[in-house]
């Protein structure tokens, strides 16, 4: 894809809650101004052993306005307006090398496309452009016990790819592993029949992506229980070696 | 002069020189991300700026939208009004579209982080050029005023009102 292509694509909303800028401003208790107009600061505390400069530190990586730790995508509804076959991830990540035991505060990415095909951030997408739209695109951090949850759509499908979902796991701020879900052709194909755009010509087996193996298929292919009508749920535990 | 329909790009560059609250939040929330998705593109950690990430793999040029995701909240307190730029009255410019690009970064220096956010307006009609002066319309007309031409601001889009007419014209015709 050409520079300029990629260059129209990152546009973002700009539409929504007003925030506040001034909350996250420092705020101003090191210095005051006593009755005589004189400017002291706080910092002085000679004769005490506190005596000592308080190191300097960065300001931090999401000082959000209203000063919460917030990025737009830590959310575990990624539905952002899309219709769809409701689909609920139920995650767990587990370190391989610890007797599969639960990872706690792992940074689990998800996006994919649409029902009808399309990605949510940049343009050229056949003549269609989502530039300034985030949906299907979020994080979440496990929980205590190593667990997160998305709720979204049944994704839909392109050309030249089978039906499958993204994902990114940090790890203390490190990449631990890139994925993608496959799913069970049965479903999809009845969902994709639903959604009116035909089954998806690629299928799991011909992907270049998915399924270096059968065993690698079945391994990034998540269990999904429901319906059409009533939506599916899906369970996957990711193993990571740590 | 004949009218055209134009839109205008206002890019402001944001580094570590930058001082105001809004430009230092998109550059500590961008950097941070760039951390964390530059790695995606950084098979075993050897690289350490955006552009030895590029030429190695270029996909690496995702990463202008996937860091764009996570300023939104910093473009929604603009309230669409372009920071910075005003008309010739100091009243201030509303953009439509506002694109992230990653100008260069690198993983062990925050102070080589450097990005530009591009402010597009919607469609303004351009009236007259008086000099480095363009005199804009908006609103169907109900709002006139006047820019001057400076640094960092472009025409990004020119229509001439009378050749889209007559290039209308030509396919009906054809």
């Amino acid at each position: 894809m050409e520079r300029k292509h990629f260059l129209r694509s990152f546009a973002i909303a700009a539409a929504a809650t007003p925030m506040l800028l001034d909350a996250c401003k420092k705020d101003s208790a090191d210095t005051a101004i006593d009755s005589t107009g004189t400017t002291t600061s706080a910092d002085t505390n000679a004769g005490s052993s506190a005596c000592r400069v308080t190191p300097t530190e960065v300001e931090g990586p999401y000082p959000y306005p209203g000063g919460e730790l917030k990025n737009p995508l830590d959310r575990s509804d990624i539905t952002g307006g899309q219709t769809g076959v409701p689909l609920v991830f139920n995650l767990l990540v587990v370190n391989t090398n610890d007797n599969c035991n639960v990872v706690q505060n792992a940074r689990v990415d998800i996006w994919h496309c649409s029902k009808d095909g399309y990605y949510s951030g940049y343009g050229n997408q056949n003549g269609k452009s989502f530039v300034g739209e985030t949906f299907l695109r979020g994080y979440q951090t496990t929980d205590a016990k190593g667990a997160v949850t998305f709720t979204t759509v049944y994704p839909g499908w392109y050309q030249g790819r089978a039906t499958h979902i993204h994902f990114e796991i940090f790890v203390s701020n490190v990449l631990k592993k890139t994925a993608q879900f496959a799913f069970p052709e049965n479903i999809s194909d009845a969902v994709h029949t639903h959604y009116g755009v035909g089954v998806n010509t690629t299928r799991n087996a011909n992907d270049g992506i998915l399924g270096n193996s059968a065993t690698d298929l079945a391994n990034e292919t998540p269990s999904l229980t429901g319906s059409i009508a009533a939506g599916y749920t899906g369970t996957y535990t990711f193993g990571i070696a740590l | 002069m004949s009218k055209a329909i134009i839109k205008l790009t206002y890019k402001q560059i944001i580094d570590s020189s930058s001082k105001t609250d809004f430009e230092r939040s998109i550059l500590s929330a961008s950097y941070r991300e760039f951390l964390l998705k530059s790695q995606a593109y950084n098979p075993g950690n050897v690289l350490r700026t955006f552009s030895e990430m590029k030429n190695n793999d270029g996909r690496a040029n995702s990463l202008h939208y996937k860091l764009s995701f996570v300023i939104g909240y910093f473009i929604e307190t603009l309230k669409n009004k372009i920071p910075v730029l005003t008309d010739t009255l100091g009243n201030s410019i509303n953009f439509e579209v506002p694109q992230m690009e990653l100008i260069e970064s690198d993983i062990t220096d925050i102070n080589a982080h450097k990005v530009a956010i591009n402010y597009i307006t919607s469609d303004l009609l351009l009236l007259n050029t008086i000099g480095e002066y363009l005199v804009l319309s908006a609103n169907n007309g109900e709002t006139t005023f006047t820019v001057k031409m400076q640094d960092h601001l472009a025409i990004s889009s020119y229509q001439p009102v009378g050749i889209a007419t007559s290039n209308k014209q030509n396919v009906l015709a054809a």
